[in-house]
């Protein structure tokens, strides 16, 4: 497909510089889309090579760690996994926590970049520093003390309080992420609109966060990601089995001491187990290229 | 506007309160809380099984009250962290807990558990528990704080088409350590591309390289890892030194799996489901449950395995008396010293002890049993045909010096015994690392003299 | 779309410092108070666990096996800093950062994100998924992944017999550079989207001026392009340094930090230090020294962000 392309060198969206520019241009042009369809080709197998041995011990009948073309398919490790304790009740969990967690991070961070961004402070600078000194923490080292604060404060094994928890962990980077977008956005245009007597929240909403879409889709995505994956918080702070989230049920899978590691439900698992983050970024993602041409369209 | 985006917050606080007041049970008098570990196995829900049906019986027989089952889903590791949590806190605390023999005594001395001498001696079950697996749940002090629920030991499981092609007898009995090489040098001759033997090694392995490996071999010598006579730490010892030779000429002679191999995680997993199924291995130095791997509902089902693979006991290092070792392990069950009703938590205990039911568990786990009637019981003998060979090793077992230090001494067993297998350590150097570490760990307070008379 | 858009036009959103409408102090209230939730959940679950466990650090507390915690002063710093297994563990953190972030994903997202401009569009659309598909990959599953594509018979090694090229047990010999990769292939995701973002906001007016001087690829990418994205790269420096800083998952997952402690990070110790050897005290005081770490690196970036920023 690379090739075909690259053989008509004026079409295409990537067209970048020189089209213009006459034949001996347009052939070095052409010269450089073949090469980068190329290697970007290779870096895209690098990238697929890993993925494989998912799709092929997932549908294998005998488990192994070694990516080769199943001789016997079976559907049987799918159906042995698709059972409400196995996946889908700690799956709907996982979207609980990670989709309440993802949307205190974003609104909280949202709330707190607009100050950051717009107003001067003497502390703000130490602010934000702090903050972000904190991402660099490992969250594993902070359990212990969070553990006794929770059951001091009854908030344990109860998912809201999991919830907001895990939202305050991602909020550090959160924050500096956001006000890092917001400060892309012009803050000449919410001038206009404080001009004509509009508050600060709602330049905010009305303004500011049209524009800063992308921003937002990006922080949503990471945090998201970051949470759904995340195994020690909610073993930590959840006690009731019945609440606990598809990061900590995959460890079902694992019996390294007792008879082994069971590659084909494992395999299984983690495909049903990628599919809500895979649905989250291919439904934002959308919206990012939306909003990428209003962003485009704006600057004129 | 501004006030508008601060109520749509504190609106969305509010709808996550509610979440909250659904989850917060009442503690009542009538209830018990049962921590355990749930295999991390899909196809094993052994113990949920078993303490369903008991809860079940239990409820029955006394109305009113509650057992409540509290499964931690995890590898043993992180299951003890948070049981350890857990019991730390008077609000989370468990009424009883599943405790492994290897970290009883760390959670005694961490005073999480309490003292069941006064129980045990009024209960007519207790006699029937073999003595060995008592002092595995008793403390310093003396005092007995669990009761044990089953335990495991440890053998040679061989192949038997590997050995018929390098000469070897079906019914192996190896006499000393040897035997044991001898047994593998025939394999490295006689059928090459299989890997003659293996020992669990290095710190990837975790419990698995110091129990079913290094201790395996040490017991089998005239030392042991701890006096307990004089209460120290044995250090310096020949038996010590002796064991990590042996781990030294079998990996460093082509006996055993590369080191490569030897130091993944996952080698225990290929030993079951790949190396034994298709002949690449001579025989492994492993648990008495490796055969449940074949089972219907294991990782990897074989119908033929009993045919093809043999088992047989670890010889000691001369064959002295009593000519064969052992290591076991094993879990109990404990009552936490915040428990809020101790009295219930007990009978519930008893409730899991009668004769049946301590077979019924035994047989669906694999388990080994510690109670010298269940050990009688056609029904249990039948499970499977290696149970009478690994019930029987129980009379000569050990149990690991499980004190508070124990964890940390198992580590460093594992760091060097790892720096043996890949050769950058002699074993004088391991030996001598070793004792150095554990006198850092104990504070000093080690001895040369060994354990044994 | 990301932290970049600050950067493709520096010095955008000038602080409104004028406040001259509204009595100062009323209206710096008001200017904070979106700023409240966030320093109140901030407080509550980080601020307080963190000051916990500063105090823990300097202490012999354990989880379990002792019943009551002392206070021992700097006796943590201290076996610490005379612990070579804490050196190399320093070590290994400073080679795993340098290798799979501030080199691998950085460069590599670079790289990806520049010839994006020149691929068509079918190649950067299924290239584009397929590396973000590896960022979605949840860790756990992401290690095992890639222990099967690094061990003896992995997929990495039949590769390499078939391009007649010598294998190895990269697990074994290499582990520190297999984890990198690892986490290159898991994190470049990252970085491809920051800098696709930077680089669709770099003039196009400006490289093809330098063109028509005659500058070449690499001329124009290092007078132009590079000090236009220059923000937009010591953000994203930052950022995925500090992930990197704190990656436990993938490296438990793939190797437990073996063999010979070749692949034990700082989080990975601490994490053997605190929760499996149970000597929270000692673990905590080492999870701090990391802490000290990436607050160096993130002034070392912040340095290189300063000029334009104050």
């Amino acid at each position: 497909m690379a090739i075909t392309q690259a053989e008509l060198p004026t079409s295409g969206a990537g067209t970048v510089a020189g089209t213009r520019k006459g034949p001996s241009r347009r052939s070095v042009h052409a010269a450089g889309k073949v090469a980068a369809n190329l290697v970007l080709v290779v870096i895209g197998l690098a990238f697929l090579v890993p993925l494989l041995w998912v799709v092929t011990t997932s549908v294998a009948e005998g488990q192994t760690l070694r990516v080769q073309w199943p001789e016997h398919f079976t559907g049987a490790n799918f159906a042995n996994v698709a059972t409400t304790d196995i996946l889908f009740r700690p799956l709907l969990n996982g979207l609980i926590l990670c989709g309440g967690g993802t949307l205190v991070t974003v609104v909280v961070a949202i709330l707190a970049a607009y100050p950051l961004s717009r107003y001067k402070s003497r502390l703000k600078r130490p602010f934000l520093l702090t903050i972000l000194f904190t991402t660099g923490l490992p969250i594993t080292a902070i359990m212990i003390p969070v553990y006794a604060m929770f059951t001091q404060l009854n908030l344990i094994d109860q998912m809201w309080s999991a919830t907001v928890f895990m939202g305050s962990t991602a909020l550090p980077f959160g924050i500096w992420l956001m006000k890092n977008f917001m400060d892309g956005v012009p803050v000449e245009l919410e001038e206009v609109a404080w001009t004509d007597g509009a508050s600060s929240m709602a330049t905010l909403r009305r303004i500011v966060l049209p524009l800063m879409w992308p921003g937002v889709i990006v922080v949503t995505i990471f945090t998201f990601i970051g949470m759904w994956g995340n195994f020690f918080v909610p073993f930590i702070l959840l006690i009731d089995p019945n609440q606990l989230p598809a990061s900590v049920s995959i460890f079902t899978f694992f019996d390294p001491q007792h008879g082994g590691v069971q590659y084909g439900q494992l395999a299984a698992f983690s495909i049903f187990y990628c599919i809500p983050v895979a649905v989250l970024y291919l439904v934002m993602s959308r919206r990012l290229s939306g909003s990428f041409a209003l962003g485009g369209a704006l600057k004129g | 506007m501004r006030f508008r985006s601060i109520a749509a917050l504190s609106l969305a606080g509010a709808m996550l309160v509610p979440l909250a007041a659904c989850s917060s049970s009442g503690e009542s008098k009538n209830e018990i809380k049962i921590a355990y570990q749930r295999a991390t196995d899909n196809n094993s829900r052994v113990m949920d099984n078993f303490l369903t049906g008991v809860k079940k019986e239990f409820e029955k027989a006394n109305p009113g009250k509650k057992v409540t089952l509290v499964p931690i889903q995890a590898t043993e590791n992180d299951y003890y962290t948070k049981l350890d949590l857990m019991m730390k806190s008077p609000r989370t605390a468990p009424d009883l807990a599943y405790e492994d023999t290897f970290l009883i005594n760390s959670d005694i001395k961490a005073g999480f558990l309490q003292p069941i001498d006064s129980r045990v001696k009024s209960w007519d079950q207790w006699p029937q528990f073999q003595d060995s697996a008592k002092k595995a749940v008793s403390g310093l002090d003396g005092k007995v704080y669990g009761v044990p629920d089953g335990t495991d030991t440890r053998g040679i499981w061989y192949d038997k088409r590997v050995f018929a092609k390098a000469g070897l007898p079906a019914n192996w009995q190896p006499k000393s350590w040897d035997d044991l090489l001898a047994a593998a040098r025939a394999i490295k001759k006689k059928a090459p591309g299989v890997t003659p033997m293996s020992i669990y090694t290095g710190k990837a392995n975790g419990e698995a390289a110091s129990m079913q490996g290094f201790e395996m071999l040490l017991y089998g010598t005239d030392d042991q890892l701890y006096n307990p006579q004089q209460k120290k730490w044995v250090t310096g010892s020949k038996g010590f030194q002796d064991s990590m030779s042996f781990l030294k000429t079998i990996y460093s002679t082509g006996l055993a799996p590369k080191p490569s191999q030897a130091l993944d995680a996952n080698i225990g997993t290929n030993i079951a489901t790949d190396w034994f199924p298709n002949q690449k291995i001579g025989f492994s130095i492993d648990g008495s449950w490796l055969a449940s791997t074949w089972l219907k509902t294991g990782a990897k089902p074989w119908a033929d395995w009993s045919k093809n693979i043999g088992w047989t006991a670890m010889p000691t290092q001369h064959g002295q008396a009593p000519g064969k070792t052992s290591m076991s392990g094993g879990w109990s069950w404990a009552i936490t010293r915040q428990a809020k009703n101790p009295d219930l938590a007990w009978k519930f205990i008893t409730a899991m002890q009668t004769e049946k039911n301590a077979a019924k568990y035994d047989n669906s786990a694999q388990n080994l049993t510690v109670r010298k009637d269940v050990a009688a019981d056609p029904s249990y003998l039948a499970a499977a045909p290696t149970v009478k060979f690994f019930t029987d090793l129980v009379a000569s077992t050990h149990y690991r010096p499980a004190y508070a230090e124990y964890p940390k001494v198992s580590t460093v067993i594992q760091e060097q015994m790892e720096a043996v297998t890949t050769g950058s350590s002699s074993p004088t150097q391991a030996t001598a690392a070793y004792d150095k570490a554990v006198s850092d760990i104990v504070g000093g307070k080690t001895t040369k003299e060994s354990g044994t008379k | 779309m990301t932290a970049s858009t600050t950067a493709a036009r520096p010095g955008a959103a000038p602080e409104v410092s004028g406040a001259a409408r509204v009595p100062l102090r009323s209206r710096t209230f008001l200017r904070g108070l979106p700023l409240l939730p966030a320093v109140v959940l901030l407080l509550v679950f980080l601020a307080g666990p963190i000051v916990y466990c500063v105090y823990y650090a300097f202490t012999d507390m354990q989880l379990t096996g002792q019943t009551t915690t002392h206070f021992v002063g700097l006796a943590n710093f201290r076996k610490a800093f005379g612990d070579d297994r804490f050196y190399n563990a320093i070590l290994q953190t400073l080679v795993f950062t340098v290798l799979s972030a501030i080199v691998g994903q950085n460069i590599l997202g670079l790289v990806i994100a520049m010839l994006f401009r020149l691929a068509t569009k079918a190649v950067r659309s299924i290239v584009g998924a397929l590396v973000v598909a590896a960022w979605v990959v949840p860790e756990i599953v992401a290690g095992y992944l890639l222990y099967a594509f690094f061990r003896d018979e992995g997929s990495l090694n039949e590769i390499l017999a078939f391009l007649h090229l010598p294998q190895q047990n990269w697990l074994y010999t290499m582990p520190i550079l297999a984890v990198s990769l690892a986490n290159v292939w898991r994190g470049t995701a990252f970085s491809m989207l920051v800098y696709s973002a930077a680089l669709s906001e770099v003039p196009q007016e400006l490289t093809e001026a330098a063109a028509m001087d005659g500058a070449g690829l690499w001329q124009r990418f290092w007078h132009v392009t590079l000090p236009t994205i220059r923000r937009s790269v010591a953000t994203n420096l930052m950022l995925i340094t500090l992930q990197t800083l704190s990656v436990f998952g993938l490296i438990f997952a793939m190797t437990k930090g073996g063999p010979s402690n070749k692949s034990t990070t700082l989080p990975i110790y601490t994490y053997q230090t605190a929760l499996q050897s149970y000597e929270i005290g000692y673990g905590t005081a080492m999870a701090l020294v990391l802490l000290v770490i990436g607050a160096l690196f993130s002034l070392v970036y912040l340095r290189a962000l300063r000029p334009e920023a104050d």
